[in-house]
């Protein structure tokens, strides 16, 4: 009698060892395109399908990437050029969708995500892969400030496009990660690949899940090399993090970093990062400068505008805000965790 | 049941943890370098052993290093450097990448706790 019933505690004890799941067999891409590093993981189809992907994907992000560059020849660097002189030209059609899109989120984000102020950009030296060293002329700044280029200053008319404003240089840097990605995951889907994610230099969205569990995704630490948190996401969901981290150059021991606040035209300094869970990668790269710009004050505000549901900032000391429902897809992961504040819901 | 019997269960028991710890969890050990190349070639090296590799791109040739469980890029034909910049990577999911040449160097492991890394 004991002897079974010994035997029976045994068979169950495997059976619960083999119940859990090997991973899934896995095809994985990395691509140097778009100016960064693309990371491509596609689960659930054969070898062949997830090549011929890979290769489709590749395409996409180098065509992208000609196109949508503010600076270069191309489609937007085009753009660039006859913007300043306020009169009607016609203008690539492909554009036209990302150019209405841009519109929407800097209104939805009461301007602060602005793709209108790559003069700024430029001033600071930020629309090129050389990082600056040295700060820009203080007057040159403020001039280009109380130019307040602005996304409504744009008059879009079928495919005749002009500005109202001069000053107007469109810099797409804080959008076209998101926009890029969400256009390759459409392709994908069209290519009958359900399960897959896209990660481009650290912002990423995923469609479908990981055999039978969601995609795991760690969250770096801003400060250091390490793992700060983990989210799942499953079934289409991006997550971006903007952070001051990411491209900057330090002057006098003071760091300056790449997201520039519009209105005042120096980086934004109340933050060091924003990750943001949305469904479309566009918003979610839009949100994550915009609320990054608001800073602890004001983020609450305009991820409400914006329609973002999960939210994390970090401010400059450390400290992290989130909302109620990002709390509870947030598992942080390091020894000691941060001082948290849980704002009212969005 | 006689002596033996429990004698048998009893280790039977005791292998299970081990048996667990063995095949269910993850191995976070770095133990490989992956290099990509221009042409979506990978190549996949011991981070254990000492090597210095040279890898051809459009531009010319990177140099990469492995020593004392760690790589870096030594030397690129890129205009800014970027690469040697980043100095050694040593944990998993490290990378730098020489993006004018195509040549990118990570840092893996056995299994990987994470699908993705966001920054």
């Amino acid at each position: 009698m004991l002897r079974s019933r010994v035997i029976v505690v045994l068979f169950s004890l495997t059976l619960l060892l083999s119940a859990c799941s090997r991973q899934p067999e896995t095809h994985n891409q990395r691509l140097l395109v778009f100016g960064t590093i693309i990371d491509i993981s596609i689960v659930g189809v054969d070898k062949k399908t997830a090549d011929n992907a890979f290769k489709v994907i590749e395409e996409d992000f180098n065509y992208m990437h000609e196109a949508w560059h503010a600076w270069q020849p191309g489609a937007l660097g085009r753009i660039n050029n006859l913007l300043p002189t306020t009169a009607r030209f016609s203008t690539a059609p492909s554009l036209i969708p990302v150019i209405e899109k841009a519109t929407q989120l800097s209104q939805q984000s009461n301007g602060l995500f602005n793709p209108a102020i790559g003069n700024l950009i430029r001033a600071w030296g930020f629309h090129s892969d050389e990082l600056p060293t040295q700060l820009p002329d203080k007057n040159t700044i403020t001039e280009l400030v109380k130019q307040q280029p602005k996304m409504s200053d744009l008059e879009l008319n079928g495919i005749k496009l002009r500005s109202r404003n001069p000053a107007m240089r469109l810099d797409m840097g804080a959008f076209v990660k998101g926009y890029g990605i969400d256009m390759a995951i459409e392709h994908l889907q069209e290519l009958g690949i359900n399960n897959a994610i896209i990660n481009a230099g650290g912002d990423l969205r995923a469609i479908g899940q990981k055999g039978d569990r969601p995609w795991r995704i760690g969250v770096r630490h801003p400060r250091n090399n390490s793992i700060l948190a983990s989210i799942e996401i499953q079934n289409n969901e991006s997550i971006f993090t903007s952070g001051d981290y990411e491209r900057f150059f330090d002057h006098n021991n003071k760091r300056y970093h790449h997201v520039i606040d519009p209105r005042t035209g120096y980086p934004a300094d109340k933050t060091t990062s924003v990750t943001i869970i949305h469904s479309d990668g566009a918003t979610a790269d839009a949100a994550a400068t915009a609320l990054f710009i608001a800073g602890p004050e004001q983020w609450h505000k305009i991820a409400k505008q914006m329609n973002i549901k999960y939210v994390m900032l970090i401010d400059k000391q450390g400290h992290v805000y989130m909302n109620p429902a990002m709390q509870k897809r947030i598992q942080f992961v390091t020894d000691t965790k941060p001082e948290i504040t849980i704002t009212k819901p969005l | 049941m006689t002596r033996t019997d429990y004698i048998v269960v009893i280790l039977a028991l005791c292998a299970l943890p081990w048996l667990y710890i063995k095949f269910w969890t993850m191995d976070e050990t770095a133990v490989n370098v992956i290099i990509s190349t221009h042409d979506n070639k990978k190549i996949i090296l011991p981070l254990s052993e000492n090597k210095t590799i040279n890898v051809k791109g459009p531009l010319g040739e990177n140099i990469i290093e492995i020593k004392d469980n760690k790589a870096r890029f030594i030397n690129s034909p890129c205009p800014n450097k970027i690469c040697i910049h980043s100095g050694w990577l040593e944990d998993i999911n490290d990378i730098a990448a020489c993006l004018p040449n195509g040549v990118s160097v990570s840092i893996g492991g056995k299994h990987q706790e994470f699908d993705a890394i966001n920054f």
